[in-house]
């Protein structure tokens, strides 16, 4: 008799309602619970296509549809005999699958996803920040794959939305407390497992250790892109948040989610240090993306954020209305803004604060971003 | 604290939260009204079964989901189709709560002093 063996879980409520298998020989399988019989669990079981399967994981699939869609013939019933960690006998059943009393209703389609805490046993293992991403790409159907392509893009789009949420996390931090944080590397992390089992996942750490206290600077970048993250599932509630990051934060995040929707795949991540009680999980799942993608690319000057710089004045070219500050990060040059401010008054050498608008523009054919300083106001010091 | 049902050593774990402040969640029941066998824990009603990867703390739990549209999805699969969304009001002593195995899956441990069925109100057909 033909057995399957139960991989994971895809919904639980007193128990698992819905899973998936493999047979021996690799076969995919969908099981749902149905009717009990003699006080005994049943489970109503299909073989399903690996792609199916996985969109209804990534919930843009229903379960009716999937199980349906392979036709109405080889469906079985399973009667566990003792916990689904055992394998599963599979009873063939004559009647079309249609037919039956069994199937689903229309309507249940996976709306969230599971929450395990190993990020946690692995940040007090490694005794760092570990964060956990996990990917669902159409090649990670069938096995654990991704394309290449796919799995630079998602830790370059990672690390740079963790860079700039980072910058912008210290913005808001008293000056003596940025002063305090050395933070010229705080935003770098590490892949410390490059593809763990499961859907496709990755396992990151921060580069720089944590204090002798356990607290290291990472969560600050990483509680702001959760904030971002949290109402992925409803755009007009994004669209507010992201209004609050304009500039680097938001255009990197905006071409995160433009990333994930052309490579056809949700997002799930879980971070915790090692001091934590709790990991914190957020996503994004795959049919949240190209909604949230049309709402945010409604809004006009999301790439454009208020810089402050502090420095001597070194250059003025005042019929073009261009000009030079030497700030403690380097110099620093750019343009009057429209309406903005006549150099005429300013003199080489003094130091002044320039009351900026960085425009972040794509160049187009490389990808790469060109920022460009527009002066908005100055005051000297 | 005394709880419904007799719970292993270290359950709720630490992580799980006290019920301080009335909040709603929503179970999927049999009848309208509701009657204490819809919320028996999965231990209550196989006293024998081995549940394999589920530990005996969350066995003797109640699946409950803190949004109504999480409940009514669930409710379309086969098991459940024939259940009803049944909102509970949780309010301070009704036990420990907390997020457990998915997103939108969180498991209640109710205080034996609390009166379920007085806080029921079923909200689906």
């Amino acid at each position: 008799m033909k057995t399957i063996q139960h991989t994971s879980t895809l919904c639980y409520y007193d128990g698992p309602q819905v899973f998936e298998a493999r047979d021996d020989i690799g076969g995919h399988y969908v099981a749902v619970m149905v009717e009990p019989e003699n006080e005994q669990d049943r489970y109503l079981v299909k073989g399903v296509a690996p792609e199916r399967l996985r969109q209804f994981r990534c919930g843009t699939l229903d379960l009716r549809s999937l199980l349906v869609e392979m036709g109405d013939q080889e469906w079985y019933l399973t009667v566990p005999e003792s916990d689904l960690r055992q394998p599963l006998s599979l009873i063939p059943q004559n009647t079309p699958l249609r037919e039956s009393e069994f199937l689903p209703d229309e309507g249940f389609v996976l709306h969230d996803y599971p929450t395990e805490n190993r990020v946690l046993t692995e940040a007090r293992r490694r005794n760092n920040l570990v964060l956990e991403i996990t990917a669902d790409p159409p090649e990670a159907a069938e096995e654990h794959r991704i394309r290449v392509d796919t799995f630079v893009g998602l830790l370059d789009h990672l690390q740079k939305t963790v860079k700039y949420a980072y910058r912008a996390a210290l913005r808001d931090l008293p000056d003596s407390e940025r002063d305090r944080i050395n933070s010229t590397d705080a935003h770098l992390m590490d892949v410390v497992v490059p593809a763990a089992a499961g859907s496709f996942r990755v396992v990151l750490e921060a580069a720089r250790m944590p204090d002798l206290f356990g607290n290291g600077e990472l969560p600050r970048a990483l509680q702001l892109i959760g904030e971002l993250f949290e109402n992925a599932a409803n755009p007009q509630e994004s669209s507010e948040t992201l209004r609050k990051y304009r500039g680097h934060l938001a255009g990197s995040y905006v071409k995160f989610l433009n990333f994930l929707m052309q490579h056809k795949t949700g997002l799930r991540y879980s971070w915790a240090g090692p001091q934590f009680t709790k990991p914190n999980h957020s996503a994004i799942l795959e049919p949240e993306v190209a909604p949230l993608v049309e709402a945010l690319s409604k809004i006009s000057d999301l790439s454009s954020e208020s810089v402050t710089l502090v420095g001597d004045f070194v250059k003025v070219d005042r019929d073009a209305g261009g000009w030079g500050l030497n700030t403690e990060e380097g110099r620093k040059s750019g343009k009057v803004a429209e309406g903005g401010p006549s150099l005429n008054g300013l003199e080489v050498g003094k130091r002044y604060t320039f009351f900026c608008v960085e425009e972040i523009e794509e160049v187009t054919g490389t990808g790469k971003e060109s920022c460009k300083l527009y002066l908005k106001k100055y005051e000297p010091e | 604290m005394s709880y419904r049902e007799p719970l292993p050593p270290e359950c709720p774990p630490d992580e799980a939260e006290e019920i301080k402040t009335t909040r709603d969640v929503f179970r999927l029941v049999r009848t309208n009204p509701p009657t204490e066998k819809d919320f028996r824990s999965q231990r209550a009603e196989k006293p024998n079964r081995d549940f394999g990867d589920v530990s005996e703390c969350l066995a003797r739990g109640l699946s409950v989901f803190a949004e109504k549209c999480a409940a009514a999805r669930v409710k379309n699969g086969a098991r459940l189709k024939d259940h009803l969304v049944c909102r509970v009001t949780l309010t301070s002593g009704a036990g420990k709560i907390q997020q457990t195995l998915r997103k939108d899956h969180h498991t209640w441990w109710p205080l034996k002093a609390f009166d379920i069925l007085a806080n029921c109100d079923v909200e689906s057909p």
